[in-house]
């Protein structure tokens, strides 16, 4: 089959940039001398990269050296330690005005926190309502008492008074059958 | 890989700055050309061009070798003046003032002794930048890499992060629509 001018049009560019397998290549080679067409469209393929080669390279060759490394060497130098960097990106917050607004949600934070646990719904044994409080120990080393840990600080120590039923409830304040700590 | 390339690259790793500047001075104008091509502003061009520099100083150590440093180096010109081209919407090129000069050296030799000729790429020159202008960056990218270094399409394909095939259609658009645009001129 004879290669057609529109098969080797659009093959021109990657036969022009060498990118073609020996075969290929040698077929465009062969029509393109053979056909003013397809020659006048390779010519101008040429003329726009070698125009647009002169028109970079006559700029590129404008632009001096000391100025050029003059920018990179400060970009280099000013560029500061990482830590410096992330100190300067964690530093507002510390700003006392930056933080003037933290104040109060942390009350608020603080007061909501404590309601909670004052009015959260109680706490049974083996039933974990959320409450993130747990059991240290029940009746450890021999005295009455429950310990619960509420968190790393606060801890409450329950007395546990014997109960004369056999009650499924293992603990209880003296006053309360459902204990609510 | 260039050997003396790979040698200042490892020098630069124990954080030799001299040899950096040394890389510097071999690729600097490459670099701002592939900008430049991208970018076809020059002010925004140097800057890009010095960012690019200063970016790769910053990563040198994560540079292993795998590739040519300045394989390496282009992408970092490429992704960077994209980049830039993204953000800052420009208007028309100012480059048109150097194009008589630039066509001149481009063509002299050839067309040295037909005034007509000279004048057709004067105009063709300064058609070119414009015509380049309207091309979205990836196409001018492509275009602009083989027109500097004669790159393969499988470096440029690396450069951009896409396959031979993309950078053969994508050459090929751009130079359709090139010479669409420049046609008389041609
Ligand atoms: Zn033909």
């Amino acid at each position: 089959m004879k290669t057609n001018c529109e098969t080797v049009k659009n093959s021109l560019g990657a036969w022009l940039d060498g990118e073609l397998g020996h075969a290929d290549a040698e077929e465009i080679r062969r029509h393109v001398e053979g056909c003013p067409s397809c020659s006048g469209e390779r010519r101008r393929l040429e003329r726009v990269q070698v125009v647009l080669s002169g028109v970079l390279e006559t700029e590129a060759s404008r632009v001096a050296f000391e100025p050029f490394w003059d920018g990179v060497r400060r970009r280099i130098s000013e560029e500061r330690p990482r830590q410096a960097r992330l100190w300067e990106w964690a530093r507002p917050a510390f700003y006392p005005q930056r933080i003037a607004w933290a104040v109060p949600v942390a009350i608020v934070f603080l007061l909501a926190i404590f309601s909670l646990v004052q009015y959260a719904p109680g706490w049974r044994w083996g039933v974990n309502r959320g409450n993130v409080a747990a059991v240290d120990s029940i009746d450890g080393h021999g005295f009455n008492v429950a310990v619960l840990r509420e968190s790393k600080t606060k801890t409450t120590v329950i007395w546990l008074f014997e109960s004369q039923e056999e009650d499924d409830e293992a603990s209880g304040e003296p006053t309360a059958k459902d204990p609510a700590f | 890989m260039d050997l003396s390339d790979w040698e200042l690259v490892q020098r630069c790793q124990n954080g030799d700055v001299a040899a950096f500047q040394e890389l510097v001075a071999k690729y600097y104008r490459k670099v701002y050309m592939v900008v430049l091509g991208i970018l076809n502003h020059r002010d925004d061009a140097m800057e890009v061009a010095q960012e690019v520099f200063f970016r790769a100083y910053r990563s040198i150590q994560g540079f292993k070798g795998g590739s040519a440093f300045y394989t390496w180096l282009y992408r970092i010109a490429v992704n960077l003046s994209i980049d830039f081209q993204r953000r800052q919407k420009r208007g028309p090129t100012e480059l048109r003032e150097t194009m008589d000069e630039a066509v001149d050296n481009a063509e002299g030799a050839s067309s040295a002794n037909d005034p007509f000729l000279d004048l057709q790429s004067k105009e063709l020159g300064q058609r070119l930048v414009a015509a380049i202008n309207e091309l979205t960056p990836d196409h001018r990218a492509v275009i602009v890499m083989r027109a500097i270094e004669g790159l393969s399409y499988k470096d440029i394909g690396r450069m951009l992060g896409c396959s031979e095939g993309t950078v053969m259609s994508r050459l090929h658009y751009a130079r359709k629509k090139l010479q669409e645009k420049l046609g008389p001129y041609l």
